[in-house]
């Protein structure tokens, strides 16, 4: 008998340039985690699951979910182990944690992810960023930083579709309105359009405020069996529907099309049918914004709209709040930054609150919701569907 | 003083951007002596005709291991190219251009292109393979140590025979 599974808690650290090394922020989104809910103490987790990509190059440190276990007092017995997707590891950890809780294998589950990326010389950072492609092919081309990968999209995108540089910035616009009262956010300035299509080129066509930056951060959330959770929380149940994670290819030569993102669409074909949901009835949603072309693409990949249509999507507002499908309700990466392993959780917290009806800027009556994560070079999408109802 | 001072001089593979390219240390090695002969190749499936890239040890459609090099054009057409200006990573140089290249319709790259200008490369311009010596790795074999020679690859623009404004 599958069992059902409930997120019943989240908490991330203030996320930005951190003066603080990878353990203290861990130790402050866990104890941010159970500061969301009393009920839940670190003696009633059973297992941990630690998700981070970069610990080996910007901590020198493997092995990291026991030294995580001994900072936050978690004794796990059911799983105590790292998980590393670049970008996507915190919503692999989720999916991971889900599968154990479902089978009956674990009962309460902290998932927490994060990373420490700025070093004490910035050189660095970027070098490390060569190890998140494919290394011995395209790494040596100096393809590691992604701007290039998305400009080739974005151009591609405005090329076959008509996309228009407007129509980009305006995602950046809408994102950092909607990180604007988030305190956790590493941007929370608002931007306008004027001001993000006169910023400076990173890659053209993508600007300053179409990229996300890079970012120090963690987050946790606790994943619980719904019998464990009905004791453990007295806020409304959020449930995970389903679950697709897809990869069709990891160097670039091998990518079957770079404006429809084939691996996404198989992923969310998979997390919808798994959830018994269609795009149609989903609420709220945040969606992989490392660049504004991204979101775009994915209104379209997820099925929001045709494709093609993705930059009319946002320039009607349709994402906004109050449209069809309100996304990116928390900033996105655009506002909250982008600690590759702390993403996931990120989004998969905002979604716990605009399911519970708490969250900072709430879409009225959320009852269905989709965190959506892309890694590498555009070379695997995660998709996640919560309700509240299982 | 403790630190890093014992590194150095040290070859650290963990921070070398290119790869192990030696027979000790790499099954695909023939392709990068065949990079040195101006050759660019891969690996071709002898039992169901399947070609990867990158190379490989089996293949990916039938799992076989009785793979055969074979040649790709050295020269391609460009479809997309991208220019960067900023933020370019340590060991390459400013500007950083990419390309998506059509090679021949067998494969398409996006790789760096080399000797060429921001606002140069366009849509269609034809390029061609560029091979380059990179930093040798030291190798300890038995008491010794040995220096292998590396070579990488990137693609430069075809010179449209003399320029217009060239005399004579």
């Amino acid at each position: 008998m599958m069992k059902n599974v409930c997120i019943i808690a989240g908490g991330m650290c203030a996320w930005g340039v951190r003066e603080a090394s990878l353990r203290d922020m861990f130790q402050e989104a866990g104890k941010a985690c159970f500061d969301d809910n009393k009920a839940i103490t670190n003696k009633v987790i059973d297992g941990l699951l630690v998700a981070s990509a970069y610990t080996e190059r910007s901590a020198f440190q493997t092995h990291l979910a026991p030294v995580v276990a001994e900072y936050l007092g978690i004794k796990p017995r059911t799983i105590c182990a790292r998980v590393e997707l670049l970008c996507a590891s915190g919503s692999s950890g989720i999916i991971l944690a889900y599968g154990l809780i479902r089978s009956g294998i674990a009962d309460i589950v902290m998932v927490i992810g994060g990373e420490k990326l700025y070093m004490p010389e910035k050189w660095e950072v970027f070098y490390s960023e060569l190890a998140s492609v494919d290394h011995d092919w395209d790494g040596p081309q100096g393809l590691g930083l992604p701007p290039p990968a998305f400009a080739m999209v974005a151009k591609q995108h405005m090329k076959r579709y008509g996309t228009t540089k407007e129509q980009l910035a305006m995602v950046s616009v809408k994102n950092r309105r909607n990180g604007l009262n988030n305190p956790n956010a590493q941007f929370r300035e608002p931007i306008t359009l004027e001001t993000a299509l006169n910023a400076k080129d990173i890659v053209p066509p993508l600007t300053l405020y179409d990229c996300c930056p890079i970012t120090d951060g963690c987050a946790a959330v606790i994943l619980a069996c719904e019998e464990k959770a009905k004791d453990l929380t007295d806020k409304p149940l959020v449930y995970i529907k389903g679950t697709g994670q897809a990869t069709l290819n990891n160097m670039s030569a091998n990518m079957p099309s770079w404006t429809t993102w084939e691996a996404l669409t198989i992923a969310a074909k998979q997390a919808y049918e798994s959830a018994g949901i269609e795009p149609s009835e989903l609420d709220v949603a945040q969606t992989h914004d490392c660049f504004t072309i991204s979101e775009i693409i994915e209104y379209e990949d997820l099925g929001f709209c045709e494709k093609g249509q993705g930059g009319l999507f946002i320039q009607e507002g349709k994402s906004d709040f109050g449209g069809q499908i309100p996304i990116n309700t928390d900033g996105g990466l655009l506002s909250c930054g982008h600690p590759f392993g702390g993403t996931g959780i990120r989004q998969a917290i905002e979604i716990m609150h605009q399911l519970r009806e708490d969250a900072t800027r709430q879409v009225e009556g959320a009852r269905a919701a989709l965190t959506h994560n892309l890694s590498g070079f555009i070379a695997a999408h995660t998709v996640l569907i919560y309700g509240r109802e299982p | 003083m403790a630190g890093l001072k014992i590194l150095e001089g040290k070859y650290i593979a963990t921070m070398d951007l290119y790869p192990q390219e030696s027979r000790e240390f790499n099954r695909v090695y023939p392709f990068y002596e065949h990079l040195r002969q101006g050759r660019f190749t891969t690996t071709r499936c002898k039992g169901c005709n399947h070609e990867a890239f990158p190379p490989r040890v089996i293949c990916p459609n039938c799992l076989s291991e009785d793979l055969e090099w074979i040649d790709l054009p050295t020269t391609g057409r460009v479809e997309v190219v991208t220019e960067e200006e900023v933020g370019v990573p340590l060991g390459f140089e400013s500007p950083l251009i990419h390309a998506l290249i059509d090679l021949g319709g067998k494969l398409k790259l996006f790789s760096r292109i080399v000797h060429c200008q921001v606002g140069h490369l366009k849509e269609g311009d034809e390029v061609k393979l560029y091979v380059f010596p990179v930093d040798p790795v030291p190798i300890q074999m038995g008491r010794e140590t040995v220096l292998k020679e590396r070579v990488y690859y990137a693609f430069e623009p075809v010179k449209k025979g003399k320029s217009e404004n060239q005399v004579n």
